[in-house]
Formats: C-alpha cells, structure tokens, sequence
C-alpha cells in the first residue's frame, strides 16, 4: 500500500505517534539540560558548594585538562580494556559451562552446591586472593571482573536452555534428532532472547567489575581516577571519572542493543 | 491386507524413587495397511505412552512390538507423529519448518524438498510458505504439522490427539481435511483421543482401552461408507448409537 492511501483516521493515527516519539526524545534532553544548568547556576550563585559537588564547567575543564595530558584517554582505555575482557570470557565461558550443564543432568547435580555457594559468595571477598596469585594489575582486575560476571551468565544462559518448552524438543525426538541437533535446532535459537537480556545484564556487571578491581588492586584506570581523587578530595577528578564512565557504559549498553536488533531482524521479528 | 504394526503381550512400568507404576498390562493387537485406528478411554490409562512405544521412543518393560516386520528404531523410524500442538518453530518460516524433519535425518536432498514443498501447494498452504507460524490460523498450523509430519513420508502416523488444541468449528474442518490427506496420500494411521465422536468419524476400528494398569477392553470395527467424510458420518444414526455404547464402557472404567 502507498503512502496516500492511507485513511484520515490513520494518518493522524500516525501524525500522533511520531508526536509522542518526538516529545519522548525531546523529554529525555531536557533533563539532562535542566540537571546540568541547574547543577552551573547553583554553584555559580553558591546555593551548591563547588568544593562538594564540582560543577559542570569544572568537569569540562578537568576534562580538557585530561585530555591534553593524555591522560584520560590513558584510564578510559585501560578500563574500557578490562572491562570488553571480563565481558567476553566471562560471557563465553558461561555458555560454555551452561551448556555442559544442560547437557548432563548427573553433572548439574553433582556441581550445584558448589555453584550455589559461589553464586551467593561476594566475589570481592577474593580480592586478597586474586591480588595475591596474580599481582597488582590487569589480569587480577579482569579476573576480578570475570569471577563477577561468570557465574550469574552461567545460571541464566542455563535456565534459559532448561526452560526450552518440552513440547518442542518431544517433537525433536519423534523426528529422531540426537542431542546435539535437539540442541542446534531448539534450544540454542529458542534461548536467543534470554541470551541477548543476559549480554544486556553483563554489560553493566562486567563494569561493576572491573571498576571494584580497580579500587583493589589499582595503577592505572577510571576506578584508579576514582580513588585518587577521592583521597585528594578532588571532586572535580571523581565527578569526571563518574561521567566518563557513564559515557563509555551506555556506548557499550548501545551495541549490545545494536546487535539485539541485528538478531532479531534476521530471525524476521 | 498385511499387519504393518504387530503389538504382542506388550507391558510397561514406569519407574521413580516412591513407586514403580503398572501403567500398561499385556496390551496385543495389530494394525493392517491402510487402516484408521483409535484409541480410546480412561485419562492417564496410558494412550500415550503406546504411541511412544510403537515409534520406538519408548522401550516395552515386556513383550515385542514389530513395526514391518522389524522392532522399532526412533531414528529413521517409520512413523510420523503429530501432537496434540503443532510445535511450529515460531523463528522458522512455514517452508522450513516443514523440512525440518528432512534436516535432522540429514534427508534433505532436492526431490525430498521438492515433494515436501509440493504437499504444502497441494493442500492449499502454497502462498504461506515465507510466512511465519503465528500469521496462520490454528487450523492452518496444524495442517502444515501434519505436512512436516509426511515430508518423511512415513507409512504410518502416529496422531497424540491432534485436534483437542483447536476450537470446535476448526476441529471439524482440520479433522476433514487431515483424514482426507491421510487417504490421499495412503496412510496407516493410530489416533489417540479422548472425543468419542473423533474416533467414531474417522477409524475404521476403535480399541477401548481399560483404567491403569491398561489393557484391552474392547475392540469395535465400524463398517461406514468409506467415501463419507468425517463430518458427514458424525450424522449417521449409527454414529450415536455407537457413541452411547463407547460412552458406556469408558464411563464404567470411570467408577
């Protein structure tokens, strides 16, 4: 159907839909606007004390400041590192372990108390361990990051796999698939959205990761950033490190999102 | 008429921590080529789980069960069975969702896609083929179920109460339109249902099965014309008064 086609009724259908999206967008820009003016006038007229809560124009010159030293893009990217690390051992690891888990039932029973335990143990706890075994430095961060991210990847991709519906993978058997085809033919594709929302998940675990590894066992880092302005009391450094990090957060949540909608456009939803 | 499936002194017990379960007691019969039958009675007696047994999904405790001659094997089995839902994969188109079964027996040769894809032109699914499973009616899916079920072309479908998902008027119409393509296409068939009426429209035998542990109550051969379509032997006096008689022996197993 064209365009012009359409009913009256339709195209002020869609005239209102496109409104609210609009607004939605517009909504959205202007509280993070009204924060950041909000935050600059209150400092300026000293209704805020800029020694507790930095300002706007202060970030950006801490920013600038960072910058020219070369220095934030040195932490950014020695975080940014750590964290696409943890995220994809932990996130192939945990598909891995959850399909060895799926697979054998004798093995899922043998291993869950020790999966329970460590799933409710604070992984922080490890710190000394971890600093201990592997020093003072990345890989102690990243597998820091991972032991975060692994186990909580490993018991949803596995649930997902065990929730395939029964009568999908009874249809399998009557047309004599082995466990392996059962596997590739129902439940990996049927466990593709709560694999996406378990990525989505680990996006944000793998930065709480590698940020607490930081604080632990740190040289070099935003959560290196963190720390020492905290100690200096330089709340423009911490208000910096925490924008920063935002920025790199939400790009990664972005493209994971990116490829959420990739999948689902092949598999025609 | 030879006996395709042979089903001899055939017992089952299920087995778990608490009990073991009777669940079928020294079931025997046969079924030749070409014919329709049901199986009848009691919930939970077990109509499943002779299915199960005769496509080799499932192994007899006791007895033999001989499918053309042969013990049943579940891979490259002879049988198609078609379940109570349809199961379409919902991120398969409907073309690949029928050839699935060619995939996983790793039969999918060209005339093998060709004759499958040829029954979905045949009965009246050609232009859904690049649709997905939820823009079809009920109705629909379950006939391109019954499709996939063919694709293998087995000599023999197993039907686990294929219709009792679907509303009454699409029941009618798919339980039409499914027996006509199992004559078509010359099929031996063993339906399992709990709709009395289902079983008088489409067998020409009915076997009433007893409560658990499950063997043979009775056995009826219907004689209705053979050229009448379901719906129209459900209007046949006969019909009724051979309901009343099934409704009768499934209502004292009841008790």
């Amino acid at each position: 159907m064209k365009k012009n086609n359409y009913s009256k009724e339709h195209k002020r259908y869609l005239a209102i839909n496109r409104f609210k999206s609009w607004t939605i967008i517009l909504f959205q820009v202007l509280i993070l606007v009204v924060l950041f003016v909000g935050w600059e006038v209150g400092t300026r007229t000293g209704a805020i004390d800029v020694f507790f809560f930095s300002s706007p124009s202060r970030i950006w010159s801490t920013i600038k400041q960072l910058h020219s030293n070369g220095e934030l893009f040195f932490h950014a990217w020695v975080t940014l590192k750590e964290t696409l690390y943890a995220f994809s051992i932990a996130t192939i690891i945990g598909i891995i372990l959850a399909i060895m888990l799926w697979w054998s039932e004798y093995l899922r029973k043998i291993l869950e108390p020790y999966i329970v335990t460590l799933n409710s143990l604070p992984k922080i706890a490890l710190g000394p361990i971890i600093i201990i075994w592997m020093g003072v430095g990345s890989k102690a961060i990243i597998t820091m990051a991972v032991l975060i991210v692994v186990i909580v990847t490993t018991l949803n991709i596995m649930n997902a796999f065990l929730n395939t519906d029964k009568n999908l993978i009874a249809l399998l058997k009557s047309l004599g698939a082995n466990k392996f085809q059962i596997f590739m033919k129902v439940v990996l594709p049927a466990s593709v959205p709560d694999i996406i929302s378990t990525l989505k998940v680990n996006v944000g675990l793998s930065w709480i990761g590698s940020i607490m590894g930081e604080y632990l066992a740190c040289k070099a880092g935003i959560g290196y950033l963190l720390i020492y302005g905290g100690q200096v009391f330089n709340l423009d450094l911490v208000m910096t490190s925490v924008i920063v990090l935002c920025v790199m957060a939400a790009g990664m949540y972005f493209l994971v999102a990116l490829l959420e909608k990739f999948i689902r456009k092949n598999r025609g939803q | 008429m030879e006996k395709v499936i042979e089903v001899r002194n055939v017992s089952l017990t299920y087995h778990s921590m608490q009990c073991e379960t009777l669940a079928l007691n020294n079931i025997n019969f046969d079924v030749k080529s070409g014919e329709f039958v049901s199986i009848i009675g009691p919930s939970g007696c077990g109509k499943t789980t002779i299915l199960s047994i005769i496509s080799g999904l499932l192994a007899p405790s006791d007895g033999t069960v001989l499918v053309n001659g042969e013990p049943p094997k579940a891979k490259d089995s002879k049988c198609g069975y078609m379940f109570q839902r349809d199961n379409l994969l919902p991120w398969r188109n409907i073309e690949k969702n029928v050839l699935l079964g060619l995939e996983v027996q790793g039969k999918n040769t060209k005339e093998n896609k060709e004759r499958a894809l040829n029954l979905l032109d045949k009965y009246g699914l050609k232009d859904f083929k690049r649709k997905r499973p939820d823009e079809l009616s009920g109705g629909m899916r379950q006939r391109v179920a019954l499709i996939r079920t063919l694709a293998l072309n087995p000599s023999i479908l197993l039907l686990d109460e294929p219709f009792s998902a679907l509303d009454y008027q699409t029941r009618l119409n798919v339980c039409d339109d499914v027996a006509n393509i199992i004559k078509q296409e010359k099929k031996t068939a063993i339906l399992v249902t709990h709709d009395l009426q289902e079983a008088i429209s489409m067998s020409d035998r009915i076997l009433v099965l007893s409560k658990r542990p499950a063997h043979i109550k009775a056995i009826y051969t219907l004689d209705f014309d053979k050229s009448l379509t379901p719906l129209q032997k459900r209007q046949l006096p006969e019909a009724e008064t051979l309901f009343n008689k099934l409704w009768g022996e499934i209502q004292d197993e009841e008790k």
